[in-house]
């Protein structure tokens, strides 16, 4: 039986880290599982301890098991999230070659070579999964940064064909359908909102996606009342700030504060770089005219 | 005792055999009649008894209230028919004349008689006015057991043991006593001798038919309320139904099944189905239609004799071996929903409805449910999905059934749904967006569903569970008769339990965060995580309940719609004259739904409880502000407020001195307290306000209080505490003046005065402690003259020892000049907010550089100063329009690398013309670009700002996958819109926010003379404006009259700047100063900013001896009118001119000329001059600033060639 699956013994700490509650993945009590299942609760709880950023200690802890491909994989995650990237990718691609038919594998291996921008090659990885929801959320997501909105919607509805039911699948729909838009916002927008409002999948990560539904459906106030109630449960999660800076921007306020605090927090957030690089693009740009007569 | 589903039974008594019942027709009573010979007064809601009538002799067995009046009548087997007041609680009369038992009595529905059918075989009118027999109606040859009139037609049915049902008419008899016109001979003999036959041998009472069927004797008889139909019950355990036309009468049809004595049967009021009695113990209903039994019910002992129908409401009655029961026979509880703005529920017509709260407006039926259960059985409820737009709907029917329709995008008619899924529960309810959840009380089991119906999931609910309810997302509430526990449907597992008895409905707030369980008497409000909050008890029912948005519960009851606050504080809030189910609350209104399942909307009156929930919350504004705009007051809101700990804003409502007094001493304020007791005067207020004053130390107060009750003692001592000399000498004058001694004696201590004491002895002669007193203090004369006005000498006298005499400190601190300090006194918050009202008129009187009363007249726009303003600047645009292609329009966009597909942000550019699309997608060359061609805009660095606020806003980041960067998706106005050639970004502060918060701040700052921060406001408008988007023409035109008022201010309140930085002692100075107020005059700006500006001039002028110029300003203002104050100035000014109009220092102002003035120089153009305009604002400029930056907007350059500034693409939309 797969162990993900609505009676299987790991789905609810799948699903706590899919929905972002990381700290509920780590305190989780896995005494009781199943042998076979204690493998891929150890990685998912790895990774949730990598998604808070706790890198040194998952190195640690893995160092002396890198045999296990599934521990290795999550090695290289650790190694590009701490910033070595070089070596990450090299792990990854060395893991891609040797263990292609490992879900972790394919998942985490996946991730780091998506992040190296090395989207064909995760692309290749990743087509070989079987039945792995997980790989197929990566899937959407590199086409979706790819642009391949069509190809992202078909990887969706070839999932939901068997797994119709799960959290990712419902979370990569969403993704799908704030890039198709009309109604798809809508449909997006009660998904995250059927996690942000239940106590056991309420976290940051819904309650953003939840407000940036909203955000694109134009229901700004609403949007507003998520965000800022976020921000005081979360007041450090780089996306909740980066969203309520474009909300601030466009409910017509000031965004200084909030720049300086992201700034703060994660210097390097897209959104920083993007406006530092559209600034001084907008000086050359204004740089060539000038009026025919000085004044 | 085996109970049909559907009815309900709703109140029951214990007496003794009933024989006759009656619905009052407005209160909810009956009138039982017994037969033990008692009459019974019930109020069936409350369950009460509420008086009993005993004058009859053996069993009571017809009765009947009147329709309008507050009487009653009673017939028995004593042959009395008696007629009662049940206000008076009295027997008025009797009437006596039948000979053996009365088996009923009813009255006429309009006129003043009674009809009574009797065992002496005879039917008799009686007229209870003149207490009279008006007909008796002799035919049946056995008992007659009942007798009723038509409800309308002066028709009679009787039925009796002789086995025939008769139809009487006795149109001739209302004939006969309704007024006459003129009495004729035979009316006089007619009513000289009433049951007489006519000469014509006809009565006043004809047979119309005889209906004979049964094959045994007839027990009753009743007529259908609108349709030629009558039912009749006999002894032969049938149900008759027949029909009667003008000529004739025929049986048509029997409904079998009673299988003892049939007793009684009637119509149902509004349905068309008959009810039925009978002695095999129990009540049976028929399809009239059909003449199919529809349901039955059956008592285990106890037979039934009479049934009777309330006449509107949908209430039946039953009177059996062991008393009555009411009962109705199906829920009229409508199945609703409410979603967000919209209420979905289900008609009488089982027509699923959807109802627009903001609106106020019924949709047309969406789908027919007729299919669903039985015909006679109402769905029980109704669950909405907004994701999916479905309706989860359960019936009673067949141990309950559910089922699961998608709605129909529109409302066309009630059309039969198509793709319904159904199974067995008697319970559904979404859970989430794709699953609901059923359950099965046989089975005791939950099983989630997706939404083909396949469950998914499995759950057992705890033992006895009767009920589940929606118990927020994810969640289930399961309803135990003791219980209601809380499930978490994923983790399958039961997060909380709370011991609630017999839940029958949960409500949910709208923020989700609270939920009321409504018990059959009791309100529990819970937490979402099922912690009890608070609970209340009802003696009455109660019905429904919904949340205020404050978090308020309104709830009804049988009579009436109440609130209950959070902690449990709750009050009424208006009566009902129906049972109604409220759905919503907003604002002033209540929305419900009636029992006929029509929407309904109730005023209340929210203020009691906003005020208490702002006391709660501690929201003095909003407190005030209730206080301020409405009438609250009464008794039991001063008394809440004093049982809350509240007494100082009590005060705030009371005007009755005494509560008021009683309050301001609670509350410790004790100016109030003064007040009040000065207006009661009485001891008792003087002496507690003493106490209280005393308390804080506040002794001025005391002081007065005392005096006021002339407590010399305590005075004394108080000015002793006080160290007040001065008053202390004064008691001690008004003791002696009183005489009093005593009170003498004690101030001369206090004083320390020893002189007045011996003084005081001597007087009352009591000598020998005056020497005492002389002599301990060392005053040997006085001692000595004492002792020698007693005759005596010093040795005759022995003298204790005398120790040094105790002396009375002298006060060091004027502590009685003042109040001793006491805390800050108690006023709350709410009382600085009711001092800082008065206060806050200050604010208004701020700076004002114009030094003039401004009248608050401002428009939105400025509409007709600035309409003439585009016509006439086309003359002089020569030229402008030439060189530009429209070919240029489409700036392109080079598409981005291959393999991956392009962004939304680059499709954004292609699909747009305009410049804000460009600056969205990041394609700021292009923006600048298509600026440039449309503008000749040329110096972008002040839109710098701008461009990146609508790049920042272009795009958010929802975190997906971790490990990996969020996923940035592209903002879109065209939120309806999926097609890739169609998106457009979003541009932050649109046309609107524009018009109606920027402009009104530069209005604002034009106002308060801040003009440096208009100049600012008035150029970021034309930066936004710019570099915008509008989605209609009509906002073009709009977005250019901005633009052009911005313009205007702009050049007048630089104008106004460049004025003010000049000096004018030097006569070039002074001289251009003038000529810059002139100019200040000319910019088309709201009128009463212009005001402003003519008032400043005109000063100025004036000031300068300028009086010719003054005096133009001076008509010019007149002319535009405005505030008295401003006009009077005017006047005074233009008096003063008229007498000398001549200018002093000749200036460039020509009052009567047309020009424009140049906004590089602030000089005139002179129509006919030539001159150079800005392609963006319309500015104009004298030609040797063609080529340069514009100054009102600091974008564009003069004079450029330009296609003009697009905002809107008619394709877009």
């Amino acid at each position: 039986m797969d162990p993900f699956s609505a009676e299987g013994e790991l789905l609810n700490i799948h699903n706590a880290f899919h929905s972002g509650q990381y700290q509920t993945v780590i305190d989780f009590d896995t005494a009781a599982l199943s042998p076979e299942n204690q493998l891929p609760a150890r990685v998912l709880k790895l990774r949730a301890q990598i998604a808070l950023g706790q890198t040194k200690e998952v190195l640690a802890a893995v160092s002396s098991e890198e045999d296990t491909p599934d521990l290795a994989a999550t090695k290289a995650l650790a190694q590009q999230t701490a910033g070595n990237t070089d070596a990450a990718l090299e792990l990854a691609q060395e893991l891609a070659e040797n263990y292609p038919e490992n879900a972790t594998v394919q998942v985490l291996a996946g991730t780091v070579l998506q992040a190296h921008g090395n989207s064909e090659e995760a692309l290749a990885l990743l087509s070989k999964h079987q039945g792995n929801l997980e790989a197929v959320a990566l899937i959407v997501q590199i086409h979706l940064q790819q642009n391949r909105t069509d190809l992202a919607l078909k990887e969706v509805q070839a999932a939901k064909r068997w797994a119709q039911d799960s959290l990712l699948v419902n979370l990569a729909e969403s993704w799908v359908g704030m890039r198709v838009g009309g109604e798809k916002y809508q449909s997006a927008f009660y998904v995250y909102e059927e996690l942000a409002s239940g106590p056991s999948t309420s976290a940051a990560l819904s309650i953003v996606g939840q407000a940036v539904a909203e955000l694109h459906l134009g229901r700004l106030p609403e949007a507003e009342a998520a965000l800022t109630a976020a921000l005081e449960q979360y007041p450090d999660n780089t996306e909740l700030i980066a969203n309520s800076i474009v909300l601030n921007v466009l409910a017509g306020k000031l965004t200084g504060d909030l720049e300086a605090r992201l700034q703060q927090v994660q210097p390097s957030h897209a959104l920083l770089a993007e406006i530092q690089e559209k600034s001084e693009f907008f000086d050359a740009a204004a740089a060539k005219y000038s009026p025919k007569v000085s004044s | 005792m085996q109970s049909s589903p559907n009815m309900l039974t709703k109140f029951e008594s214990k007496s003794s055999r009933a024989k006759g019942i009656a619905f009052h027709p407005k209160r909810p009573w009956i009138l039982v009649s017994l037969h033990s010979s008692t009459i019974q007064l019930w109020d069936y809601r409350m369950g009460t008894l509420i008086d009993r009538f005993e004058e009859h002799d053996g069993p009571v067995r017809g009765i009947d209230f009147h329709p309008t009046q507050p009487l009653f009548v009673s017939g028995g087997d004593d042959y009395k028919i008696k007629v009662w007041n049940y206000q008076t609680r009295r027997c008025l009369f009797t009437l006596n004349g039948h000979l053996d038992y009365v088996r009923t009595v009813f009255f006429h529905p309009e006129l003043p008689w009674i009809l009574s059918a009797s065992d002496d075989q005879t039917i008799r009118i009686w007229n209870w006015q003149n207490r009279s027999l008006i007909c008796t109606m002799t035919g049946h040859n056995h008992y007659v057991m009942c007798a009723q009139f038509h409800p309308t037609e002066d028709l009679i049915a009787s039925a009796s043991l002789d086995q025939s049902v008769r139809i009487w008419d006795i149109s001739g008899l209302r004939k006969k006593h309704s007024a006459p016109t003129s009495v004729s001979f035979e009316d006089q003999m007619a009513r000289a001798n009433p049951n007489q036959a006519d000469m014509f041998g006809n009565t006043d009472a004809i047979v119309k038919f005889v209906l004979e069927g049964h094959d045994r004797g007839v027990n009753w008889v009743s007529f259908h309320p609108t349709l030629p139909l009558i039912v009749s019950a006999g002894d032969d355990r049938l149900i008759k139904l027949w029909r009667m036309s003008d000529t004739k009468a025929w049986e048509v049809d029997t409904c079998r099944g009673h299988f003892q004595n049939a007793s009684a049967c009637l119509f149902h009021p509004h349905q068309d189905l008959i009810l039925s009695v009978g002695e095999d113990k129990t009540i049976r209903v028929w399809d009239l239609n059909k003449r199919t039994s529809v349901q039955s019910f059956k008592r285990d002992q106890d037979r039934f004799w009479v049934i009777a129908a309330h006449p509107e409401m949908n209430l039946f009655a039953a009177g059996h071996d062991t008393g009555v029961m009411v009962f109705k026979l199906e829920r009229e509880r409508p199945a609703s929903a409410v979603y967000q703005n919209q209420l979905f529920y289900i008609t009488k017509e089982k027509h699923v409805k959807s109802y627009d709260f903001g609106k106020n407006v019924e949709s047309p039926p969406m789908l027919s449910l007729r299919k669903l259960g039985s015909p006679w059985v109402p769905p029980r409820t109704l669950s909405y999905n907004p994701a999916e737009r479905a309706i989860l709907v359960t019936s009673p029917t067949d141990s309950g059934t559910y089922e699961l329709i998608h709605l129909p995008r529109d409302a066309t008619g009630a059309v039969e749904p198509t793709d319904v899924k159904r199974g067995q529960a008697t319970s559904a309810v979404f859970v989430a967006r794709n699953r609901f959840a059923v359950f099965n009380p046989s089975s005791q089991q939950v099983d989630i569903k997706d939404l083909s119906n396949s469950t998914t999931k499995t759950i057992k609910p705890p033992a006895g569970t009767t009920d589940i309810y929606f118990g927020g997302t994810g969640c289930l509430l399961f309803i135990t008769p003791t219980t209601v526990t809380l499930f978490d449907i994923q983790q399958k597992k039961q997060l909380a339990e709370l011991a609630v008895s017999g839940v029958k409905y949960v409500v949910w707030s709208n923020d989700g965060l609270y939920c009321a369980l409504l018990s059959k008497h009791n309100v529990t409000i819970v937490t979402k995580t099922l912690e009890q909050v608070s609970t209340l008890h009802e003696t009455i029912r109660i019905k429904s309940a919904t949340w205020d948005d404050s978090g308020v519960l309104i709830y009804s009851t049988l009579n009436h719609v109440k609130y209950s606050l959070l902690n449990g504080d709750n009050g009424i809030i208006r009566t009902l004259d129906q049972t109604v189910y409220l759905v919503r609350v907003k604002g002033r209104n209540v929305y419900c739904l009636d029992r006929n399942a029509q929407p309904q909307i109730l005023a209340i009156d929210p203020t009691e409880y906003r005020f208490k929930l702002a006391l709660v919350k501690r929201n003095y504004d909003e407190m005030l502000q209730i206080i301020k705009t409405s009438s609250l007051v009464g008794q039991s809101i001063i008394s809440y407020l004093q049982k809350k700990g509240y007494p100082e804003i009590a005060l705030q409502f009371v005007q009755d001195p005494q509560t008021r007094f009683d309050l301001a001493l609670e509350c410790g304020n004790l100016e109030v307290a003064i007040e009040m007791a000065r207006e009661l005067d009485r001891p008792n207020y003087w002496n507690r306000l003493g106490a209280e004053a005393l308390a804080h130390g506040n002794h001025q107060t005391v002081e007065m209080t005392y005096q006021k009750q002339r407590n010399f003692e305590k005075l004394s001592f108080l000015y002793l505490a006080t160290g007040d000399q001065e008053k202390l000498a004064r008691m001690a004058k008004i003791a002696e003046h009183r005489g009093d001694f005593t009170s003498r004696f004690q101030n001369a201590i206090y004083r320390g005065d020893v002189e007045d004491r011996i003084q005081m002895f001597k007087e009352v002669d009591q000598y020998p402690l005056a020497y005492l007193t002389a002599k301990s203090h060392g005053l040997t004369e006085e001692a000595e003259s004492i002792l020698e006005a007693c005759g005596l000498t010093e040795d005759q006298i022995v003298l204790p020892t005398l120790e040094e005499p105790l002396k009375v400190p002298h006060p060091i601190v004027p502590t009685f000049k003042s109040n001793w300090p006491a805390k800050a006194a108690g006023h709350s918050s709410f009382e600085k907010a009711l001092l800082g009202e008065v206060g806050a008129g200050d604010e208004e009187a701020a700076a004002d550089g114009f030094e003039v009363e401004e009248d608050e007249t401002e428009a939105v726009l400025a509409k007709d100063t600035l309409e003439e303003e585009e016509e006439d600047a086309s003359g002089w645009d020569m030229g402008d329009d030439i060189n530009v292609e429209e070919d240029v329009e489409f700036v392109n966009v080079e598409s981005t690398e291959a393999g991956a597909g392009s962004s939304e942000a680059d499709l954004w550019a292609r699909n747009s013309p305009l410049a804000a699309d460009h600056v969205a997608a990041g394609s700021f060359d292009t923006a600048m670009q298509l600026l440039n061609r449309q503008v000749g805009a040329v110096q972008f660095a002040p839109l710098k700002d701008r461009f990146l606020e609508i790049y920042k806003g272009s795009k958010t980041y929802l975190p997906a996958s971790t490990g990996l960067p969020p996923l940035v998706n592209y903002v879109r106005r065209t939120t309806e819109e999926t097609d890739s050639r169609k998106v457009l970004p979003i541009i932050p502060r649109d046309l609107e926010t524009v018009a109606s918060v920027d402009l009104q701040d530069g209005y604002a700052a034009m106002r308060s003379n801040k003009l440096e921060d208009g100049v600012k406001i008035f150029k970021r408008i034309l930066h936004t404006l710019l570099v915008n988007t509008v989605s209609s023409e009509s906002e073009v035109e709009q977005a250019k009259k901005i633009i052009a008022t911005a313009r205007e201010y702009i050049l007048a309140m630089t104008i106004e700047l460049e004025r003010r930085s000049i000096s004018t002692d030097t006569p070039e100075g002074l001289k251009r100063s003038l000529e810059l107020s002139a100019y200040f005059t000319i910019p088309k700006l709201e009128v009463a900013h212009r005001q402003l500006a003519l008032m400043a001039a005109m000063k100025l002028a004036f000031a300068n001896k300028n009086y010719n110029s003054a005096l133009g300003f001076a008509n010019r203002m007149l002319a535009n009118g405005g505030s008295a104050k401003l006009l009077d100035q005017a006047k005074k000014i233009k008096a003063q001119c008229e007498r000398n109009p001549q200018d002093a220092i000749d200036i460039e102002f020509d009052q009567f000329a047309e020009f424009d003035i140049c906004a590089a120089s602030f000089t005139p153009i002179f129509s006919g001059s030539p001159c150079v305009t800005d392609p963006f604002t319309g500015a104009k400029y004298h030609e040797q600033y063609k080529g340069s930056v514009c100054r009102i907007s600091e974008v564009t350059e003069i004079g450029a060639p330009a296609s003009g500034l697009r905002l809107f693409v008619p394709a877009q939309y």
